[in-house]
């Protein structure tokens, strides 16, 4: 039990783990409706979009910390300009994405290049990779109550979500407001990435929305199921991985990830038995 | 196209209330009664209906309507309007002009009133779903985390119906083409509705499963007696079960009436041919 226990008798280990756990089971949530709707890439797109909004935030006098903030606006215009695109043309969801996440992204290196020589200078490289064990406790609690709010809405959207997801003609036909809950589910993802990039890092994000909810899908032979699948591969693979990579004393967001890579395997195994 | 009887010219005569579907054929056929009787209770009306989007008319100015238990089919060349009147007849689009009603309401109030087959292309094919939940999703209006023992039994039964009973418990991803649309068809009639769309229910489905699909959606509406809309462009295989052909093109109701009387129009026949061997000899002769 020294296995478990000894790491997480430390403060930092213990929001760490907070935090993994709230972050991956609202992205395992979430990502069962984005990757059923064709939208695997989107992650990326909105974590790189997120990038664009700390840029923005940086130009204008603040610091990493508070830029994040300031990037949820940002990245939720973004989703939904993504959303708009995908509703009023006939281009895909991954050529809608590649268009935003291009446009974002430049955005923010042209305004971190427009910053003053005497501005701070800005560790991108812990905006790419993220430091989930360094989650302050103010980030923690921003982490959990921006989780449990989009957890809560999502679930108790799911039975309309999922009938949008399926064919969003039937579900219209029947009375469920497709088109709104189409911009929901996008902005609620643009807010948990944001959320997520400051625990696992823009790079590593989408991992956390697509190789749980893709692991459940393969072995779900149901929504519900691939849903709850999702969420307990997500949350196992969080907890397993910190630990892990605290006694291989290796960066944890990559040891997260690969664990969720390693879970998706096996599900790919199982399903072929 | 300009040629094509729109009908209703002679004195409509009433049709006995008791009449089943089939006899009312036969007896508007011995009548030469190009159009349903104007006091027949209706299912569907289409009134003066002009749809516009992005500057385009895509519907201009058609009316029709089926009364209760005919089946009707909705023909016409790709671009005609077939899918954007379906839309407001669905109550997903709102007509620039003119109305729709079902049973004498708006279609966004009558939703419960209609069953819908959609294209076998439309929706996600590798969802991970089983033909119980869909079927149940049609009642609740929403997706079922879980299926409860009566909306199971209910399912069952409306599968049972359309042959398809072996299906319940079956992954939607697994089904054939036809085994699909069984499932579907059974979605689309287990809210028993009044007015029943099949939006080309056989495309994607095999040549032998088109023609048992066909009559057993054609038995359905006559037994429970149903309206009816079959949209399709394979006019050939069902000229002779549907009561009335609607005709469209660029927009316009060029053809409403008997499918005998339609069918020795030009265009309508290369419609009611086009891809089959017929105008494959036709062509090369």
């Amino acid at each position: 039990m020294d296995l478990i226990t000894e790491p997480l008798s430390f403060a930092f280990m213990q929001r760490a783990l907070y935090a993994g756990l709230a972050v991956s089971v609202v992205c395992a949530v979430i990502g069962v409706f984005v990757v059923q709707r064709g939208l695997a890439f989107i992650g990326d797109g909105l974590a790189h979009a997120c990038f664009g909004g700390i840029a923005i935030g940086l130009y204008l006098g603040t610091d990493v910390e508070n830029a994040v903030w300031m990037a949820i606006p940002f990245t939720v215009l973004i989703a939904l300009g993504i959303g708009f695109v995908l509703r009023s043309s006939h281009l895909r969801g991954d050529v809608a994405t590649g268009v935003f996440f291009s446009f974002s992204f430049a955005l923010g290196i042209l305004f971190l290049g427009l910053r003053s020589a005497a501005a701070r200078p800005v560790n991108v490289e812990s905006l790419l990779f993220g430091s989930i064990l360094a989650v302050s406790p103010e980030v923690l609690n921003v982490v959990l109550i921006v989780s449990a709010t989009a957890l809560v809405v999502t679930l108790l959207l799911w039975s309309r979500l999922a009938y949008a997801i399926f064919d969003p003609e039937l579900a219209a036909v029947s009375g469920v407001p497709v088109a709104a809950l189409e911009y929901l589910l996008l902005g609620q993802t643009a807010v948990v990435i944001v959320v997520a990039v400051k625990t696992v890092g823009i790079v590593l994000v989408s991992s956390f929305i697509v190789i749980p909810a893709a692991a459940g899908r393969i072995l779900g032979t149901t929504l519900a199921r691939a849903t709850m699948l999702a969420v307990a591969i997500g949350a196992a693979g969080a907890a397993f991985g910190l630990v892990a990579s605290y006694h291989l004393d290796v960066p944890t967001g990559a040891t997260i990830i690969l664990t969720h890579c390693a879970c998706f395997a096996v599900a790919l195994a199982l399903s072929r038995r | 196209m300009s040629d094509v009887p729109v009908g209703g010219g002679e004195p409509q005569a009433p049709t006995p209330a008791w009449a089943t579907s089939l006899e009312r054929r036969e007896h508007a056929q011995k009548l030469k009664q190009t159009r349903p009787d104007p006091g027949a209770p209706r299912v569907l009306d289409v009134d003066h209906v002009s749809i516009e989007r992005g500057g385009k008319l895509i519907v201009d100015d058609v009316s029709f309507f089926i009364p209760k238990g005919e089946f009707v089919c909705l023909c016409g060349p790709n671009g005609a309007g077939k899918s954007t009147l379906l839309k407001a007849v669905m109550g997903l689009l709102e007509p620039t002009r003119g109305k729709v009603r079902i049973g004498g309401e708006p279609p966004e109030r009558a939703r419960h009133k209609v069953g819908y087959v959609p294209q076998r292309k439309s929706y996600s094919m590798d969802f991970p779903a089983r033909s119980v939940e869909l079927i149940t999703a049609a009642v609740r209006g929403r997706w079922p985390a879980h299926v409860k023992p009566e909306e199971r039994e209910r399912a069952r039964a409306v599968l049972a119906k359309v042959g398809g009973e072996k299906l319940l418990d079956k992954p939607l991803a697994g089904l054939s083409g036809g085994e699909t649309q069984r499932v579907f068809l059974a979605r689309a009639l287990v809210t028993e509705p009044a007015l029943v769309i099949l939006d080309e229910p056989t495309a994607g489905v095999d040549v032998s499963g088109r023609a048992e699909l066909l009559r057993l959606m054609v038995e359905i509406s006559r037994s429970d007696e149903l309206a009816a809309i079959l949209v399709t462009h394979n006019l050939g295989a069902v000229a002779h079960t549907a009561e009335r052909i609607v005709y469209l093109e660029a927009g316009r109701l060029l053809g409403w009436g008997l499918p005998d009387e339609l069918l020795g129009q030009s265009s309508l026949t290369a419609l009611a041919f086009a891809g089959t061997d017929h105008a494959r000899h036709r062509d090369e002769e």
